[in-house]
């Protein structure tokens, strides 16, 4: 287990940094759905596999820019969760129940992928793989920095709403006393509809960018889901900054860990943090 | 159970022929991974399904009873069949310390423990990856000998799953009907209630998941044979745990026999879906089922089953054992001796929230026989302290003792089997329990300490008693107010406790329900109870009780006789504020106390 | 301005208000006491929108307002200070103030309403950024009356303001509900601390048991026994015996 060298340890950690980004961008929507609307929503993964795979199909069927399809996406994902929402609240499902449920839509995704796209492995071949930028000795690649790009300027951006916005105050206020806000005006039914589209959009433009930087394969959904949730309990229910800033340290220390001793071991960090976590902080996360 | 238990083994001896009956190969591999299933979703239901703790961490234990073979068979050169409860054994050691150690949080509840146990399953599948145990390369157990137990090597696993398969059953079956499974249902409806009633949350809990994991680590020991080439990459994912859940949950989580159901269903529909495009068809399918079942079924196919068949035979009509016993022979098991002994006792309780200090240092006696009213303003401390008194909060400082022992800081099930009971303000039933076997659970779990017979006959006379025997058989859901009150008054009562803690039982109840409330609480201190009664309609509180203790802000103002305390001046000052205390001082019939006096205590 | 007619309101099969009637003028003070469980929270509440009334209407300015939805209810001019505050603790007292002058017209006169608020309680100038759980019990107090001014209502309720507060405290709070009124808001006041309510009420009501058993004013109640007897118990005419 020798020390790898400072080049190669730097390259970790961005590699972490970029890695983290991803699961921010992942995450923030369950932790927004959690967090603020009580329902947790694993059909999140899936959705962001769909996103990629419509990116992956605009793109080398049609020769769509994948960042413009974000343009199609988002409007198409936002219109999905709000849907999704629909249900859950028109049958009053249990915080519980809604992760049953949402699996459920899960599967079905799952299903309608392998369906149109086979369970062969896909990449996408864009030209922004090729692109790749010098720091010093180290490489940037273009995809994965747009990733963090997005990943840090959509935290950052949601961030602020919730603080500075009239809107955001409201969705606050309705997330910790739904009652008490209606007495004010704040009408909690269409607010929690916007803010699951918005989770859904963001879910899509995940997917975007999984599509730029990774092989898709539709069982790849389930790979992803346990440390997102770690990163989303790590962070703190309902924290726009949470996701990003545990999913970076978890990528980095999974990084890290990977350059110093052996890739497999990647895995063990993450969750033996969650259960640390879980057990020492319940109070905290739920 | 006999009947069901007689069933179950008839059919075990029927399947234990297929082998034998010369079929093609392809029946027994779909019978074994029926049966496989079968056994994992009935495991893991004894856990999750009863107690309402849904682990997400069954894949663990599965893969860790497959290591376990994997690793004595091929590097032990252990016999297979040797191998098998070591399987169980190891599965369901780790499964008692995670469990020992997640159960002691007790915020960790529903989502959280999910949770928890999914992240274990990633931390086992590393750690076995990474050492030696497997290393990478997986596990061959090729070499392994296959037992000669049927007449082929498919049919000797297909035996051997039926009998793991029926091992499960009969435990679930065994638990359902036992007083560990009433505890555990218990616990999924309410488990704080469940605790303050007597039942040992914690150790049921950890049984159940020992139990639940050793069986899985059983399947798991079978299947590694039967796949004859171990990874962690098919063991440990996400997939198993979430299978396992569905097929419970499709069938009905509440029944022994549901997760038997959803597993024949599922698998069935899974592999008449084989080969390519169809497969991808049953795998939507089986998520539309899931959905479809949460949404419109909540009771899964089983359970919505029963709920059919049992509203088409109409209300069942329970019988209660003849005679009923009437309540006067229950008076004659109690006697009045030691009336005016002091029974508990309250020194300098406090109790904290989080800053807010809702007890500060309370200091107070209940003597046997008497009703002692707890009154005051709100947010005065009747109610904490009432959860206090029974175990429901922990005290922050202070102590209380009932009958000469200390009490404060023992865990609430122990307090409830000392002679202990109490209503809820708002009552708290246990929803899917029968009226009867909610008011039969305190006789089981608390001072009384009865088996199920007894203790049903005894639930059969404090239903008399509170005029609730004609719901014996209906859900709490299906009473109204008054009588889900009388149903928290049988089920206090049913534990035989020498004190009784009564929480404003009377709110929300018409005056003629007030009436009838207030004569079956002199009938229950006619019978030898001590009653604690917190209470804010005074009517009531004259008519009742011996002593009151009026709080205010966390420290007790008053006591003494109920009219008496009524008209001191600092009392009426905390109910009606400073201006009243003069006019209601020269009701008193004394000199109007000097103005100073009438001031409140606390600045 | 605000009448409530015959109101029935049921919490699932507990009924807490039975048939109850009564009227609020412009720019009038009305004060409804009684001991706990009542129903004077609940009263509030129906009247806030909060809960459903099952039977009864309530006419507000000649308009049935019994079946808007919840959050139509500020809309309407009447704004709550609920009971035990129910701050949005996790916000600072600022976003707080600004969630009261949520809708569109306070929220354009936001910037006046907030001075207003400010004068009404200094205390919590030096205050509006901290988050609203770290506040005392009286300076919550005070935050919560704040959030209800700021939705520049014609009718504001306010649910026992007093409670779990220190005598000296419920003072200057009864002091800032006298000057509210003073600029001619209709205020109906709930309170369990019936020397207070009764010292700044124009009209008083007596709640027991879900129903109202006495209405006057505040001079002509506490002559009578009903306040007596519903919160003590002692009926009137009994010899109590003395230790």
């Amino acid at each position: 287990m020798a020390l790898p060298s400072a080049t190669l340890l730097a390259q970790a950690i961005l590699a972490g940094l970029f890695t983290g980004a991803l699961y921010g961008l992942l995450g923030l929507g369950l932790s927004l759905s959690w967090g603020m609307l009580r329902q947790i929503n694993l059909a999140h993964f899936a959705l962001a596999f769909l996103g990629a795979y419509l990116t992956y199909e605009l793109s080398s069927r049609r020769g769509v820019d994948p960042l413009l399809s974000l343009v199609f996406i988002v409007p198409l994902f936002f219109a999905l969760g709000a849907a999704l929402h629909w249900v859950l609240t028109r049958f009053r499902v249990s915080p519980f129940n809604s992760l049953l449920v949402t699996f459920g839509v899960t599967v079905i995704i799952e299903a309608l992928l392998q369906w149109i796209w086979t369970a062969d492995y896909r990449k996408l071949e864009s030209s922004y793989a090729e692109h790749k930028l010098r720091l010093g000795p180290l490489f940037l690649p273009l995809p994965e920095l747009i990733t963090l790009g997005l990943g840090v300027g959509i935290s950052l951006a949601v961030w602020v709403a919730l603080r500075r916005t009239d809107l955001g105050k409201a969705m606050r206020a309705a997330a910790e006393d739904a009652p008490i806000a209606a007495a004010f005006g704040v009408n909690q039914n269409a607010l929690a509809l916007m803010l699951s589209g918005l989770n859904a959009a963001l879910a899509g433009v995940a997917g975007v960018c999984i599509a730029l930087a990774y092989t898709l394969s539709p069982s790849q959904i389930y790979a992803w889901i346990g440390v997102v949730f770690a990163a989303v309990m790590l962070g703190g229910l309902g924290r726009p900054l949470g996701p990003l800033i545990a999913g970076c340290v978890i990528g980095v220390t999974e990084a890290v860990t990977m350059a110093v001793t052996a890739p497999s071991w990647a895995p063990l960090v993450s969750f033996s943090l969650l259960m640390l976590v879980l057990l020492a902080r319940p109070g905290r996360v739920a | 159970m006999k009947r069901s238990l007689l069933l179950i083994l008839a059919a075990g001896a029927g399947l234990a022929t297929v082998p034998w009956l010369g079929l093609p190969a392809f029946y027994e591999s779909i019978l074994y991974l029926v049966l496989h299933w079968i056994a994992l979703a009935t495991s893991w239901n004894l856990l999750s399904g009863y107690s309402g703790y849904f682990s997400f961490g069954h894949g663990a234990f599965f893969g860790i009873g497959m290591y376990t073979t994997a690793t004595l068979a091929t590097r032990f050169d252990i016999p297979f069949l040797w191998t098998l409860p070591a399987a169980g054994a190891m599965a369901a050691l780790f499964g008692t310390l995670l469990g020992a150690v997640a159960f002691r949080v007790q915020a960790v509840r529903a989502e959280l423990f999910s949770l928890l146990t999914l992240a274990a399953t990633f931390v086992v599948a590393t750690l076995i990856l990474n050492t030696p145990i497997d290393g990478g390369p997986g596990v061959y157990m090729s070499a392994v000998p296959v037992p000669a137990i049927g007449p082929t090597a498919s049919g000797t696993f297909y035996l051997l799953a039926l009998a793991v398969a029926l091992l499960t059953v009969v435990a679930a079956l065994a638990v359902y009907h036992s007083r560990f499974g009433t505890g555990l249902f218990a616990i999924h409806d309410d488990e704080d209630v469940a605790e303050v009633m007597g039942v040992p949350t914690f150790r049921y809990k950890l049984g159940a998941f020992a139990l639940s994991c050793g069986l899985a680590g059983l399947v798991g020991g079978v299947q590694a044979l039967f796949i004859s080439y171990v990874t962690t990459g098919d063991t440990f994912t996400i997939a198993l745990p979430l299978t396992v859940v569905l097929m419970a949950v499709l069938g009905g989580t509440r029944h022994w026999a549901g997760p038997i159901v959803g597993a024949t269903a599922i698998t069935l529909l899974l592999y008449s879906f084989t080969g390519g495009d169809t497969a991808i068809i049953g795998k939507g399918l089986t998520g539309l089922v899931l959905i479809v079942v949460i949404l419109f079924m909540p009771e899964g196919l089983l359970g919505q089953a029963l709920k059919w068949w049992q509203a088409r035979r109409g209300p069942v009509a329970a019988v209660p054992p003849a005679p009923a016993t009437a309540p006067a022979a229950a008076s004659a098991r109690r006697p009045i001796a030691g009336a005016g002994e002091v029974l508990l006792r309250a020194r300098g309780v406090r109790k904290s929230f989080k800053g807010v200090q809702a007890l500060r240092g309370v200091d107070l006696e209940l003597r046997r026989g008497e009703i002692l009213g707890l009154l005051g303003p709100n947010g005065s401390g009747k109610s904490t302290f009432i959860n206090v008194a029974s175990g429901h909060y922990a005290v922050t400082a202070g102590a209380i003792e009932f009958d000469g022992r200390r009490i404060s800081g023992i865990p609430a099930h122990r307090i409830a089997h000392g002679g202990m009971a109490r209503t809820y303000q708002i009552p708290r039933p246990f929803a899917h329990l029968t009226v009867l076997e909610n008011v039969a659970l305190p006789a089981m779990f608390g001072a009384a300490s009865l088996d199920r017979r007894r203790a049903e006959a005894e639930a059969w006379q404090w239903l008399a008693f509170t005029g609730l025997s004609e719901r014996a058989g209906a859900l709490p859901g299906e009473l109204n107010l008054h009588q889900r009150k009388f149903l928290e008054f049988a089920r206090a009562l049913a534990s035989r406790p020498q004190v009784l803690m009564l929480d404003e039982v009377l709110s929300g109840l018409t005056p003629s329900e007030i009436d009838e409330a207030v004569a079956l609480i002199r009938r229950i201190r006619d019978q030898g109870a001590t009653i604690v009664f917190v209470e804010h309609v005074m009517r009531a509180v004259m008519a009742l009780c011996d002593r009151v203790v009026v709080f205010h802000r966390g420290e007790v103002l008053a006591e003494g006789e109920p009219r008496e305390v009524m008209q001191r001046p600092e009392v009426v000052s905390a109910y009606l504020g400073q201006a009243m205390a003069p006019a209601c001082a020269e009701l008193a019939d004394e000199a109007p106390m000097p103005a100073g006096v009438a001031e409140p205590i606390h600045a | 301005m605000l009448e409530v007619q015959a109101i029935r309101v049921a919490y699932g099969q507990a009924t807490a208000l039975w048939d109850v009637s009564l009227a609020i003028g412009k720019g009038e003070l009305l004060c409804v006491v009684g001991p706990n469980s009542a129903g004077k929270s609940t009263l509030i509440n129906a009247i806030a929108g909060l809960h459903r009334v099952s039977a009864g209407r309530l006419v507000l300015d000649g308009q049935d307002i019994s079946r808007l939805a919840p959050h139509r209810f500020c809309g309407q001019g009447i704004a709550l200070v609920p009971e035990g505050r129910r701050l949005f603790t996790e916000m600072t007292v600022r976003e707080n103030l600004e969630i009261g002058s949520y809708l569109g017209p306070a929220r354009r006169e936001r910037a006046a309403s907030l001075e207003r608020v400010c004068a009404l309680f200094p205390a919590l100038v030096e205050k509006l950024a901290q988050p609203a759980g770290a506040l005392s019990g009286g300076q919550q107090q005070m935050v919560a009356i704040g959030r209800a001014m700021m939705a520049r209502p014609r009718l504001l309720l306010l649910d026992e303001p007093s409670l779990g507060l220190a005598p000296g405290i419920v003072l200057d709070m009864f002091e800032a509900i006298r000057r509210i009124h003073a600029d001619g808001i209709a205020v109906l006041l709930v309170e369990q601390n019936v020397s207070m309510a009764l010292a700044v009420a124009q009209r008083a009501a007596v709640l027991e048991e879900g129903r109202i058993v006495a209405i006057g004013r505040p001079d002509e109640l506490m002559a009578r026994p009903e306040l007596r007897r519903a919160y003590l118990g002692l009926e009137p005419g009994v010899e109590p015996a003395i230790a």
